[in-house]
């Protein structure tokens, strides 16, 4: 069997043009997952049920259904009603973003109380206020113990940006389906797409290898 | 200085707190005694409300902690705790440890928090541990710094939940002196305690509960030499 390099050499900036949204998209749905499921994940520890309760169904819409359909939803459902001239995109970015939240949320909220409760109690019988301890005592040995869990949502959320090829958004695997159609090849487009997300997952997980020596150093 | 009136506490359908009243001077050192699940820590652990309780009222110094605009960590930062499990910031130095709540809470400069932390660290004889984490201390010496990071806060009162009750023998000797030392400083402490030599060597007074009740008190000779209430011959003879 003959490799056609020349498929790839043809494509490489539609490959690198997707890349880059591979990468954005990527990057909004791990910035915007940690904000709201950050928020999410204090109202999922509330102590009122009712309060509790939208945070729960949340996530339980967010991670008991399928990313596929979240994203078919938010394209051709959610956003036409929003914009004027949905964006695949854009539409790609939110649901990454929606979706990860809801595994951020819960990766906080363990890590949190994965904290002895001892700590919060010594916080507090010093005169720290609730948010005090939150900020010196807990979070700081919490992010800790979070690092593995968020690389780990982080990789999945890397490889499901290439779902978005359900909606057309030009990223990675857009571009490696449209090189596999144009030429009816299989091994060039997809190997070369495959590699390409190997790279970016290998360096999320050493960075967090990194991250995970860093402050275990103390 | 401490005034608990007809203190109730349930845990669910289980009342450990049945009505405790009880007075603490100023400089007292008022040391509980009792068989577990007495209530005692949960008594404790009243006083600068870790634990909510159901009913009565607690006073500490005027403040009546239950009264609406009462502000808690006001209150606390009055109130020392020691806690059975030393329960140190492990992320944190010693020194740092002890500086954190004088800096953020009494908003201190850093020189002041510091110098006072190694006063408290050369008082409980650990100024070389000052740049150590936790977790390289020993169980004596982790009771220490949690000693001194209370007393930073120039605390009012001071808790002790059984401070010595997680450590190895050999090491209760030099957190009790060190207790024993601020005792005789007039500090005024609350003692949840299983150690009865102390309980009659430092004490003022000893309260002996069982059952959720304040079964017996009284001065520490008179209440290990004469006990009066069966329930607290019982405990003694058991204990001694």
């Amino acid at each position: 069997m003959d490799f056609r390099f020349d498929i790839i050499v043809e494509y490489a900036p539609y490959f690198f043009q997707g890349l880059l949204a591979t990468i954005g998209v990527s990057l909004v749905g791990i910035i915007f997952g940690l904000i709201l499921g950050l928020f999410i994940g204090l109202g999922k520890m509330a102590h009122h049920p009712l309060v509790r309760l939208p945070f729960t169904w949340y996530i339980n819409f967010f991670r008991g259904t399928p990313l596929v359909v979240q994203i078919l939803l938010v394209h051709f459902g959610a956003m036409p009603l929003l914009l004027a001239e949905p964006n695949a995109i854009v539409s790609l970015a939110v649901s990454l973003s929606l979706n990860s939240a809801a595994y951020v949320a819960e990766i906080f909220r363990a890590g949190i109380q994965s904290i002895d409760k001892g700590q919060m109690e010594a916080a507090r019988s010093l005169g720290m206020t609730h948010a005090q301890a939150m900020r010196y005592i807990i979070l700081p040995q919490a992010l800790k113990r979070m690092i593995p869990p968020f690389a780990n949502e982080f990789i999945v959320l890397i490889k499901d940006s290439s779902l978005g090829m359900v909606i057309a958004a030009p990223e990675m695997m857009y571009w490696g389906k449209a090189a596999a159609g144009e030429y009816y090849r299989v091994w060039e487009p997809y190997l070369t797409v495959a590699f390409v997300y190997l790279v970016l997952t290998l360096s999320l997980s050493k960075l967090s290898h990194y991250l995970e020596r860093k402050y275990s150093t103390q | 200085m401490i005034d608990v009136r007809q203190l109730k506490k349930s845990f669910g359908s289980l009342q450990v707190l049945k009505g405790i009243d009880v007075h603490i001077r100023e400089g007292e050192v008022v040391v509980v005694i009792g068989p577990s699940g007495s209530g005692k820590s949960t008594f404790l652990r009243c006083l600068n409300l870790l634990e909510d309780f159901d009913e009565g009222e607690i006073i500490i110094d005027g403040i009546n902690l239950k009264a609406k605009g009462t502000n808690l960590n006001k209150v606390r930062e009055e109130v020392g705790m020691v806690f059975q499990r030393f329960n140190l910031f492990p992320h944190m130095t010693v020194l740092n440890n002890i500086t954190l709540a004088p800096m953020k809470v009494r908003q201190w400069p850093r020189e002041k928090a510091e110098a006072k932390a190694m006063e408290l660290l050369a008082k409980v004889g650990l100024q070389d541990k000052a740049h150590a984490y936790p977790d390289s201390l020993s169980g004596g010496q982790a009771q220490r710094v949690a000693i001194a990071r209370a007393l930073a806060m120039e605390p009012k009162i001071m808790l002790f939940d059984e401070p010595t009750s997680a450590l190895d023998p050999e090491m209760v000797g030099e957190v009790l002196s060190v207790m024993k030392q601020l005792a005789n400083e007039g500090m005024t402490m609350v003692v949840v305690t299983h150690e009865m030599g102390f309980a009659r060597e430092v004490g003022d007074r000893v309260l002996f509960m069982d059952g959720g009740y304040i079964v017996e008190e009284g001065k520490p000779k008179e209440l290990f030499d004469r006990p009066q209430h069966e329930r607290t011959k019982a405990f003694l003879s058991k204990v001694l």
